[in-house]
């Protein structure tokens, strides 16, 4: 009963944030008020999926008028458990949202339809994940699609905005259709659009249509979560939006695509062919090694984000892949630990990467600009907000004892078992390769977060605009220290979340979760069967930290307290400014020139002459990468303009002639209705 | 109570790795002056400095934060839980405590704003980049045998079949990763820090006294972990029935071969250019991929 009411609370508190939003034209209360009443909606969803884990699967039909009917709301275990993703990232986000856009209080009536577009964002946020009805779900997908593509489009006079939410919205159309046809193939052979039947027809379905409506689902979800080469508008549209957006998009509406996936592949479809999980690892490989190498290359502050995101989808299909692929083979057990590692994941990144945008929001509210290059010196000036974005920096890179650690192991740990499940040797080296890769993305994600932290935050400042930085709002500093403190406790503490697994993957066919996740105490996970074992103990790891590091500072304290004295960075005996210091450029240029091959950069140095060549001289150097996805679909592109000039030549503008067209239909209308 | 023992047996474990470590680095300097007919420091060379530099004050630029004054703690316990980790941990534990260590010291690399520390900790990430993946691939060669990434499973799993072609393999993978993670030529210098050889002493290059200390001390942590770590796991020969306190000096032993090893390759070789070390990598690489589907 609660739970079904905190629902409704939810919903209610984000459509009056919606209407209060108009309700003043005061953009101050606007704020205050609209932005509240989203932090209570997300809490009071938060709240709502604690009593789901708690109390168990509600099931909830909302009778609609014509023509909608029926619509079903299903809160089960997976429901709550992206119920909870959503609430916990969007709680920080909408606090965060009161200082960070009063920087747009001067747009009037626009600024009021932002406020309510978030509301109506996270509203369709919340729905997605709880509808279980084809149509219900399509509709709010849609209307998540929208709000965003509004949101990203908000600063449209900018260059490069409206750009940005055009590819976007035209992307996730495509990405649409293909839902629509995963799901209406399912529901045809069910004969109802409720998840609850379709989930019983799948197994009647013939080889090739569960192909297909596995591969529709794959591309249409995909499209969402931005695994490439379906990406393209992920790093055009994140930058873009207002920073609270940004957050909210690359922190959770894509994990609404893997919710989207999860619902299909553990729920709908059942045991597949191993070759699912193959195709789907094959594209988690792509997503996640692209994704951190463009992600290194980028100077853009929030399009490093954007793409670290893709790379962060990679891992996570990662997980996913191996779990299709365990369950394919009959290893329940370590499928779950798969779905575990993928879903402990889709957790951990909403939590950080929200962080990290919101850091990055932080650095762009006072400085603006999110060029690393005119950056620098940050942490004395915004000490705070350095270090939590220097948290989500570590968490992301997977170390310990952050909470991005323990679903960097849970992947690896899965991955390894991996090669037992394959057959022969090939099946062996893929399975073992897939450890090294994923070891070459954590190398490289940590690289760009060393780059992204260092040059931003650290050393002196390269721009006017970074000298004259101020901290952040404490409205914006609380909800960053929240999520840094979520990635702490997650990070050591990761027992609630296994014991969420457990309940969540208990129904999944092909997964074992009970026993994967058996042992779970409070310090410890432990997959134990036969030869498998594998623990984890993150107590025994936080003791050690703290007694290595207690030797550290004894060493340091040995002989006493030292004395420190400041002396000038030395720079071969000339003064040093911020001019000598390594860029961006310069910290991934290694990089860039051993996968040269894949990043294909170009750059271009001019040299103005002068008439004495050794005086006066100015160099401008410019770099670029180009992104060889957005080759991809140059075919495509240019077959629909020449399948448009083809049009053109029916289309010539005389009403005769489209008379003439009309007639000419009806009349062999009128004879194919007459035959048949 | 048998987690507890275990947890102990690593600390002190650890310790005993802090307390050798600068050993073996003076024995590895040793035998290069004496490869190169020079008349070199003495074996103890290495705790006269280490003791030396905890004595004394630090300068410290006022550019620098605290990330500065962090980060050296922070790669002294890396290196230190990594040592603990060795006789119960997890692998991937292992590495990951040591990818914190490393973290933190290229973001300090940058903290002085200087060219030269941003080259080392540039040139770090990179090297890094490249011998991460390695590293994993060719420690599975006796993680997927053992069935466990456990550290003590996988040591274990080692002993019981030490003589194999795959293992050659491997063995010779790992030590090309050895050379790389302790910062020797062929792929960096650990003695100078010019423009050429700027990686790890280039990143290190403001840290002063006290901290240099145990930067200086962690490193040396770091490379004899992983001499350990190629000890019982790639060359694991053993004659059976060694009373514990011979199996400790036959250990021992192996560890002052591979640091002669080490010293042999750094006398017999140049420090190779930048870019041709992914070439280097990627031959051990293939190795560590030929020992897999040779087992």
């Amino acid at each position: 009963m609660t739970t079904e009411l905190l629902l409704y609370l939810s919903l209610l508190l984000f459509i009056t944030g919606v209407l209060s939003a108009f309700a003043s034209s005061n953009n101050k209360i606007a704020n205050y008020v609209a932005h509240g009443m989203a932090a209570l909606g997300c809490l009071a969803a938060v709240l709502c999926a604690i009593f789901i884990f708690a109390g168990g699967t509600v099931d909830l039909a909302v009778s609609w008028p014509k023509p909608l009917g029926l619509i079903t709301i299903r809160l089960d275990y997976l429901a709550a458990f992206f119920l909870s993703v959503i609430g916990v990232a969007g709680c920080a986000v909408s606090i965060y949202a009161i200082g960070y856009s009063r920087e747009y209080y001067g747009d009037g009536r626009r600024y009021q339809a932002m406020v309510a577009l978030y509301n109506a964002f996270l509203l369709s946020l919340v729905l997605v994940v709880t509808v279980s009805h084809v149509a219900a779900f399509i509709v709010v997908w849609e209307l998540m699609a929208v709000t965003s593509f509004f949101l990203v489009n908000y600063k449209h006079e900018h260059a490069g905005a409206g750009r940005a939410a055009f590819v976007y919205i035209v992307m996730t159309h495509i990405g649409t259709a293909f839902i629509i046809t995963a799901f209406l193939l399912l529901a045809h052979k069910a004969g109802s659009l409720d998840f609850g039947s379709l989930a019983r027809a799948a197994g009647n379905l013939e080889g090739w249509t569960k192909n297909a409506v596995f591969l529709c689902a794959l591309i249409g979800f995909g499209a969402k979560a931005g695994i490439i080469p379906l990406h393209i508008w992920l790093p055009r549209a994140h930058p873009a939006a207002p920073s609270h957006v940004s957050a909210l998009m690359s922190g959770v509406m894509i994990k609404t695509a893997i919710y989207g996936l999860c619902r299909f592949y553990l729920d709908f479809l059942g045991v597949g062919p191993a070759w699912w999980g193959v195709l789907v690892i094959a594209l988690a490989v792509i997503s996640s090694v692209l994704g951190v190498l463009y992600a290194l290359m980028e100077h853009d502050l929030k399009r490093l984000l954007a793409y670290s995101s893709v790379e962060n989808v990679g891992i996570i299909l990662l997980g996913m892949g191996a779990g299709l692929i365990f369950a394919a083979k009959g290893q329940g057990m370590l499928a779950a630990l798969a779905w575990g590692a993928a879903l402990y994941h889709v957790l951990n990144h909403a939590i950080f990467k929200s962080l990290l945008f919101m850091g990055a929001g932080a650095v762009l509210y006072s400085t603006h600009t999110k060029d690393i290059e005119h950056l620098g010196g940050l942490i004395k000036r915004m000490p705070y907000s350095a270090l939590w974005f220097l948290a989500g920096a570590a968490a992301i890179s997977a170390l310990p004892p952050f909470n991005g650690f323990i679903s960097e192991w849970l992947t690896f740990q899965a991955l390894f078992y991996l090669p037992q499940a394959l057959d022969g040797a090939s099946g062996k080296v893929f399975g073992v390769l897939l450890v090294g890769l994923l070891g070459l993305t954590g190398a490289l994600a940590a690289a760009c977060f060393v780059k992204a932290f260092g040059v931003t935050f650290l050393a002196k400042p390269r721009s006017i605009h970074a000298e004259q930085a101020k901290e952040a709002d404490i409205t914006m500093l609380v909800p960053m220290a929240m999520l840094t403190g979520l990635c702490v406790i997650l990070g050591l503490w990761p027992e609630p979340v296994f014991n969420l697994l457990k309940q969540i993957l208990a129904g999944a066919a092909g997964v074992d979760a009970y026993q994967a996740f058996a042992q779970t105490a409070w310090h410890a996970v432990i997959v134990q069967s036969g030869l498998v074992t594998a623990n984890i103990e993150m107590p025994a790891v936080a003791a050690l930290v703290l007694l290595s590091g207690g030797v550290a500072v004894t060493l340091y304290r040995l002989y006493g307290k030292p004395q420190v004295t400041q002396g000038e960075t030395w720079t071969c005996g000339i003064v040093p400014t911020a001019r000598m210091e390594y860029t961006a450029t310069g910290f991934s240029k290694p990089v860039r020139l051993a996968f040269r091959a894949i990043l294909r950069p170009q750059r271009e140095t001019l040299v103005d002459s002068n008439p004495n060549r050794y005086f006066g001289r100015r160099l401008s150097y410019h770099i670029s990468i180009t992104d060889i996805f957005s080759q991809f679909y140059r075919p495509i592109n240019t077959g629909i303009i020449n399948a448009a000039q083809f049009m053109k030549a029916i289309q010539t503008g005389s009403v005769q002639l489209y008379i003439g067209y009309i007639t000419a239909i009806t009349v062999l209308a009128l004879f194919l209705s007459t035959r048949w | 109570m048998e987690q507890l023992t275990s947890i102990l047996t690593g600390i002190g474990y650890a310790f005993s790795i802090m307390a050798a470590a600068p050993l073996v680095t003076g024995i590895v300097k040793a035998t290069k002056a004496g490869l190169q007919n020079r008349r070199g420091p003495g074996i103890l060379q290495a705790y006269y400095d280490l003791f030396k530099l905890l004595r004394k004050d630090s300068v410290v630029s006022p550019t620098t934060s605290w990330i500065f004054t962090l980060a050296p703690y922070i790669y002294f316990a890396g290196a230190f839980g990594a040592a603990a980790l060795l006789v119960s941990g997890n692998l991937f534990m292992l590495i990951y405590f040591l990818a914190a260590g490393r973290f933190f010291l290229a973001l300090a690399s940058l903290d002085a704003g200087s060219a030269f520390g941003g080259m080392g900790g540039s040139r770090e990430m990179f090297i890094n980049v490249l011998v991460e993946p390695v590293l994993l691939l060719v420690m599975l060669t006796v993680a997927v045998r053992a069935g466990s990434t456990d550290l003590a499973a996988m040591m274990g799993a080692a002993a019981a079949n030490p003589l194999s072609l795959p293992y050659i393999f491997a063995a010779i993978a790992f030590l090309i990763i050895l050379v790389a993670e302790s910062g020797r030529i062929p792929v960096d210098n650990p003695d100078t820090h010019l423009e050429l050889t700027m990686i790890h002493e280039g990143m290190v290059l403001e840290y002063s006294g006290r901290w240099l200390g145990l930067i200086f001390w962690a490193s040396a942590i770091k490379q004899l972990v992983f001499i350990l770590l190629f000890t019982t796991l790639f060359v694991p020969w053993q004659p059976a029935e060694l009373s514990p306190a011979v199996a400790g000096l036959w250990g021992a032993g192996k560890i002052l071969v591979t640091a002669l090893v080490l010293a042999a390759i750094e006398t017999s070789t140049n420090k190779m250019r930048l870019f041709k070390v992914p070439g280097f990598m990627g031959a051990a690489g293939m190795l560590a991929l030929l020992a897999l589907v040779a087992q």
